[in-house]
C-alpha cells in the first residue's frame, strides 16, 4: 500500500466541470494510467480518491490536489507522467510525491483557507474599488443570501474574509487578491466579495483563480477563544499545502 | 458576446464545451467535408446513444473527413442564445452549424422533432428544405424514426433508412462536392436513401390514410439498409468519455443486433433485421480494448435480448474473469424472465449488484398469446424464486395496457401477478422481506408503423386512465413501487409516429407554440399539441386512434422494412384468432 498526493491544475474548458464529475474523471484517467489502483472492499468496488474542496464552477485553480491510495508503491516521477499523459486537457499534475506508509488516508479536511486572484475586466474605476474594499473590510458584518433553489437565508460573511486587496489596476480592469475561510466550518464565496463590490455587471468578463489553499485557520480560532488573541482569526501561522507541508518539513508563513 | 460568457448563467456549462477524453479535434482546412453531427436532446442523452459514437468515429477515422457535434440546448441556454444572437455551435470547434457542410440529425423517438425544428432555427437554417438555398448545409436525418419518415419529410434533405455506419461515407462524398443540387442527385443513389422531394404525398381525409409516389424517377420503395456482418462493421472502442454524469457512464459493447422475437407489438423488432452476431472473440477484444481507451468500471452488453446471444455464457464468464479483478463490473440491460437469464445474473454478481428486469408486458396467458410474447407464468415464477434466493432484494416488471383484445381481466390479472411475485419474494427472503422493492413499469400501448399491429387504434387517453385507475387502487404496499407512462404522452406518439406528411405543419405550429423537449414530463403539454394539430387542420385523435382497414394505403408503404405487408397482415389475423382461441 502506498499513498500519493499529487497537486494540479484546472483550467481551460475543464474549469465548467463540476466537483463530482472532476472526481470521475480523475478515477478514469487513474484506469487509463493502468495505476496498481488499490480497491475497496464490497459489492462495488471503487478506487480510494479524495479531493481537496471544490471549487467554484468555473473557477480554474492551480493548488488544486488530490490523494490516491495503490496497491503497490511506485515511484512519483512515473506516476505524475502517466496520469498526464491520461488525462484530459486543462487537467495537468504539477507534482506528485509519496506519503510514508504510516501515514493514514489524507482526506484534506484541515484545509480552511483559499486565496484566489480574481480579474475584472472592463471598465472599472480603480480608485473607487480600492475605497469600497477598505469600505467593506472596516465593516461589522456583511450579509449575503444563499440558498439557491432552496429558500435564501442571510449570512454574515465578514468574518471569512481574511484578507482582500486591489493587486492590479490597469485599463483593461482590475485584479483582486483575497483570502477566505471554507470547509466545513464555515466559508466565504469569491463571487460574493466580488458582488459586495458591486462588480459584478453584465458589461465585464470576471474569471476567477484559486492560487493557494492553506491549513490554520481552525488553530488561529481555537488561540483566539482561548484568549490569546482577539478579533477574527489571524492569519498567523499558515501552512500552504504543498508536498513540504505534508511531509511536515517546513511551514510557511504567507 | 460569445459562447464563453454565456456559460456562467446556465446550468451544466459542462453540456456546451468539450475536451472530453477521445473527442477529436481536425483541421477543417485539410478535409474535402464537415459534418455536423446532432442528436435532438440534452447532451446527457446524445451521448448515451451509440449511434451517434458509431458515426462519430467512422467519419473522423476517415482523412478526409471531419465530424463535430452539437445537441439542443437547453430552454436557459437557448434563452441566452436568442437574447444574445448567438448561433448554435458545435462542441469541438465552436463553428455555427451553418458553416457546416451536412447537419447529420438522429431522430431518436417521435418527441424530440420539436427539438429538431428548434436546433435549425438557432442555428438559423431554415426548416424546411424547400426553402434552402445554396449556401445552406444539407441537412440528413436518419436513426430509428426514420422507419417512418413521413412526419419530419419537409425538413429534411434526405433521410436514410436503416443503418448508416456504411452510408455515412457515401454522405460525407456527397457534402463534399459542396453544391446543393449535385449533392442531391449524389444522395438519392446512396441505397436506403430517401429523399423526400422526390415523393409526392397524397392524403384522403383526416388520419394516417394515404400514400406517397415517386417522381424524377426514384424507385417506389425504399429497403432499409443495414449492415451485413456486425464483426465487419466499424465499433469505436475509443468512445468519448464525457465529464457529465450520462445515462449511460460505461462501455456499451454491442454483442447483437436485430431480434427473431417477433413480438407484436415492437417496432424495434421489425426494424433491425436480421439478427445479426459479433463473435465473442469479438467482443472480448473490443472489451479490453475500450476498457483500456475509456478508462470505464463498467461494461455493458447491448441487445434487444443479450440471453438470446449464442455464446453469452462463454461471454460473460470470460468478462468476469478478465474484467472483475480490475474492478471492472459487467451489467446485461436485458435479461428475460426464465432460469437461465438468473444463473447469468448471478455470475455478473459476483462483480457488481445490479437490479433484474422482467418484461412479460401482459399478464394473462391470452394476451401474452396475442402479442406473442412468449414468457408463461410458470417460467416467470420460477425465474423470480430464483432471483429471490440468489439474494436480489430487487425487481422491475413491466407492463403494457391497452394492448389490442385486452379487457379489464386482463388489467386485473396484472396486479394479481404482481401480488404473487411480492408473496414469492416475502417467502424467499424471510427475515430481509423488508427489503423487497417490486417497480411496476406500466406503458401504453402504441401502434407503431411496420409491426402487425400498425392497423389498430389507440385505445382512448380516458379508456387508459381508467386502467391506470384499477392498477393504482390494486397496487398499494411497501414493496410495490408503481409508475406509468402519461397516456397523453402515448396520444402523441401514436400520432406522430403513424404520422404523414401533414403532421409536419402540426410539428411545426407546436413548436411556434412553445413546445420542446416534450420528451421531459415537466416541459410535455398535451392541449398545445392537440391545439397544434388543429391549427394545421388536422386531427391529433384520428392519427392515433382510428383503426385502419387492410387495404388503406398507408403513409409509410414506401418504406420496406424487410417485412411484407401482406406478411404483417397475415401475422394480425393470427394474433386476433389466437385471442379468440
Ligand atoms: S419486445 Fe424485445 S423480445 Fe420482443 S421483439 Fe421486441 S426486442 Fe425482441
Amino acid at each position: 500500500m502506498a499513498q500519493i498526493i499529487c497537486r494540479y491544475h484546472k483550467r481551460d474548458e475543464v474549469r465548467w466541470i463540476s466537483h463530482l464529475d472532476l472526481k470521475r474523471t480523475l478515477e478514469r484517467a487513474m484506469r487509463r494510467a493502468q495505476l496498481p489502483l488499490a480497491l475497496s472492499q464490497g459489492h462495488n468496488p471503487h478506487p480510494k480518491i479524495s479531493l481537496s474542496p471544490p471549487l467554484p464552477l468555473g473557477a480554474t485553480g492551480d493548488a488544486e490536489l488530490f490523494s490516491v491510495q495503490l496497491a503497490e508503491g511506485m515511484d512519483p516521477g512515473e506516476l505524475k507522467q502517466r496520469i498526464n499523459d491520461s488525462l484530459p486537457s486543462g487537467l495537468e499534475v504539477m507534482e506528485a510525491w509519496v506519503l510514508p506508509a504510516h501515514r493514514k488516508k489524507e482526506t484534506f479536511g484541515d484545509i480552511d483557507i483559499a486565496q484566489y486572484s480574481v480579474t475584472v475586466k472592463g471598465e472599472v474605476d480603480a480608485a473607487r474599488v480600492s475605497e469600497h474594499i477598505a469600505d467593506l473590510m472596516g465593516q461589522e458584518e456583511l450579509i449575503v443570501q444563499r440558498g439557491g433553489k432552496r429558500p435564501p437565508r442571510s449570512l454574515d460573511i465578514r468574518p471569512f474574509i481574511l484578507s482582500l486587496a486591489l493587486a492590479q489596476a490597469s485599463e483593461d480592469g482590475v485584479e483582486l487578491r483575497m483570502r477566505l475561510r471554507t470547509g466545513s466550518h464555515g466559508g466565504a464565496r469569491p463571487q460574493e466579495v466580488i458582488e459586495l463590490l458591486a462588480l459584478n455587471g453584465a458589461d465585464r468578463t470576471i474569471t476567477y483563480h484559486r492560487t493557494g489553499l492553506f491549513a490554520g485557520a481552525q488553530l488561529g480560532a481555537e488561540r483566539a477563544s482561548a484568549g490569546r488573541s482577539t478579533g477574527a482569526p489571524r492569519a498567523g501561522r499558515l501552512h500552504r499545502w504543498t508536498r513540504s507541508r505534508s511531509s511536515r518539513e517546513r511551514s510557511e508563513s504567507p | 458576446m460569445d459562447l464563453e460568457s454565456l456559460l456562467p448563467r446556465v446550468t451544466k456549462p459542462a453540456r456546451y464545451t468539450n475536451g472530453e477524453w477521445n473527442a477529436v479535434h481536425k483541421d477543417a482546412a485539410h478535409v474535402r467535408a464537415r459534418v455536423c453531427l446532432v442528436y435532438p436532446d440534452t447532451y446527457e442523452l446524445g451521448m448515451s446513444h451509440l449511434g451517434l459514437q458509431i458515426l462519430y468515429h467512422v467519419l473522423n477515422s476517415h482523412p478526409d473527413f471531419l465530424a463535430e457535434r452539437a445537441f439542443a440546448p437547453w430552454p436557459d441556454m437557448e434563452r441566452q442564445l436568442r437574447d444574445h444572437g448567438v448561433p448554435l455551435m458545435s462542441l469541438e470547434s465552436r463553428t455555427p452549424l451553418r458553416d457546416f457542410d451536412a447537419i447529420g440529425i438522429t431522430l431518436p423517438y417521435e418527441l424530440t422533432y420539436t427539438n429538431i425544428l428548434n436546433v435549425l432555427d438557432l442555428a438559423a437554417i431554415p426548416a424546411r428544405a424547400a426553402d434552402r438555398g445554396p449556401d445552406d448545409p444539407l441537412v440528413i436525418g436518419g436513426g430509428p424514426g426514420a422507419v417512418n419518415p413521413e412526419p419530419v419529410a419537409d425538413f429534411f434533405d434526405a433521410i436514410l433508412i436503416g443503418e448508416a455506419e456504411e452510408a455515412i461515407l457515401d454522405i460525407a462524398e456527397a457534402a463534399a462536392l459542396r453544391d446543393r443540387d449535385a449533392a442531391l442527385a449524389r444522395l438519392s443513389e446512396i441505397p436506403g436513401m430517401y429523399v423526400p422531394s422526390n415523393y409526392q404525398a397524397a392524403f384522403d381525409g383526416s388520419g394516417p390514410k394515404g400514400s406517397v409516389t415517386p417522381r424524377n424517377g426514384a424507385p417506389a420503395q425504399i429497403a432499409r439498409r443495414f449492415v451485413a456482418h456486425l464483426d465487419d462493421a466499424p465499433f469505436p472502442t475509443g468512445q468519448i468519455v464525457p465529464f457529465l454524469d450520462t445515462v449511460h457512464s460505461r462501455v456499451t459493447l454491442e454483442i447483437m443486433r436485430g431480434c427473431t422475437r417477433g413480438c407484436r407489438f415492437c417496432q424495434a423488432g421489425a426494424a433491425y433485421l436480421p439478427r445479426r452476431e459479433r463473435t465473442v472473440e469479438t467482443v472480448l477484444r473490443q472489451a479490453e480494448e475500450a476498457v483500456a481507451a475509456t478508462g470505464y468500471d463498467e461494461v455493458s452488453l447491448l441487445a434487444f435480448t443479450s440471453v438470446d446471444y449464442r455464446g453469452i455464457e462463454e461471454l460473460v464468464g470470460k468478462l468476469v474473469e478478465r474484467l472483475g479483478g480490475r474492478g471492472v463490473g459487467v451489467s446485461l440491460p436485458s435479461l428475460r424472465a426464465d432460469a437461465f437469464s438468473i444463473a447469468l445474473a448471478n455470475k455478473i454478481q459476483q462483480v457488481r449488484k445490479s437490479g433484474l428486469t422482467f418484461a412479460p408486458e401482459a399478464a394473462t396467458d391470452r394476451l401474452r398469446r396475442v402479442i406473442r410474447k412468449h414468457t408463461s407464468e410458470d417460467e416467470l415464477f420460477a425465474a423470480a424464486e430464483a432471483a429471490f434466493s440468489s439474494g436480489w432484494t430487487r425487481l422491475k416488471l413491466y407492463f403494457m395496457i391497452g394492448l389490442p383484445t385486452e379487457t379489464e381481466e386482463d388489467v386485473e390479472a396484472i396486479s394479481d401477478l404482481v401480488r404473487r411475485v411480492v408473496g414469492f419474494g416475502r417467502g424467499a427472503l424471510g427475515s430481509r422481506a423488508g427489503r423487497l422493492r417490486i417497480a411496476v413499469s406500466i406503458a401504453s400501448f402504441i401502434p407503431k408503423p411496420h409491426t402487425p399491429f400498425q392497423w389498430v387504434g389507440q385505445e382512448s387517453r380516458e379508456g387508459l386512465l381508467r386502467k391506470q385507475e384499477i392498477l393504482q387502487r390494486a397496487l398499494r404496499g411497501r414493496a410495490i413501487k408503481l409508475s406509468w407512462t402519461d397516456p397523453g404522452v402515448s396520444e402523441l406518439e401514436a400520432a406522430i409516429s403513424r404520422g404523414d406528411r401533414r403532421v409536419g405543419a402540426a410539428i411545426e405550429q407546436a413548436r411556434a407554440l412553445g413546445a420542446a423537449f416534450d420528451a421531459w414530463s415537466e416541459h410535455f403539454d398535451f392541449d398545445r399539441w392537440a391545439r397544434a394539430f388543429g391549427e394545421a387542420g388536422l386531427d391529433l385523435h384520428d392519427y392515433a386512434h382510428r383503426t385502419l382497414d387492410y387495404n388503406d394505403p398507408l403513409p409509410w408503404d414506401h418504406i420496406s422494412c424487410g417485412i411484407g405487408k401482406d406478411a404483417l397482415q397475415a401475422e394480425a389475423e393470427r394474433a386476433f384468432s389466437e385471442g379468440d382461441a
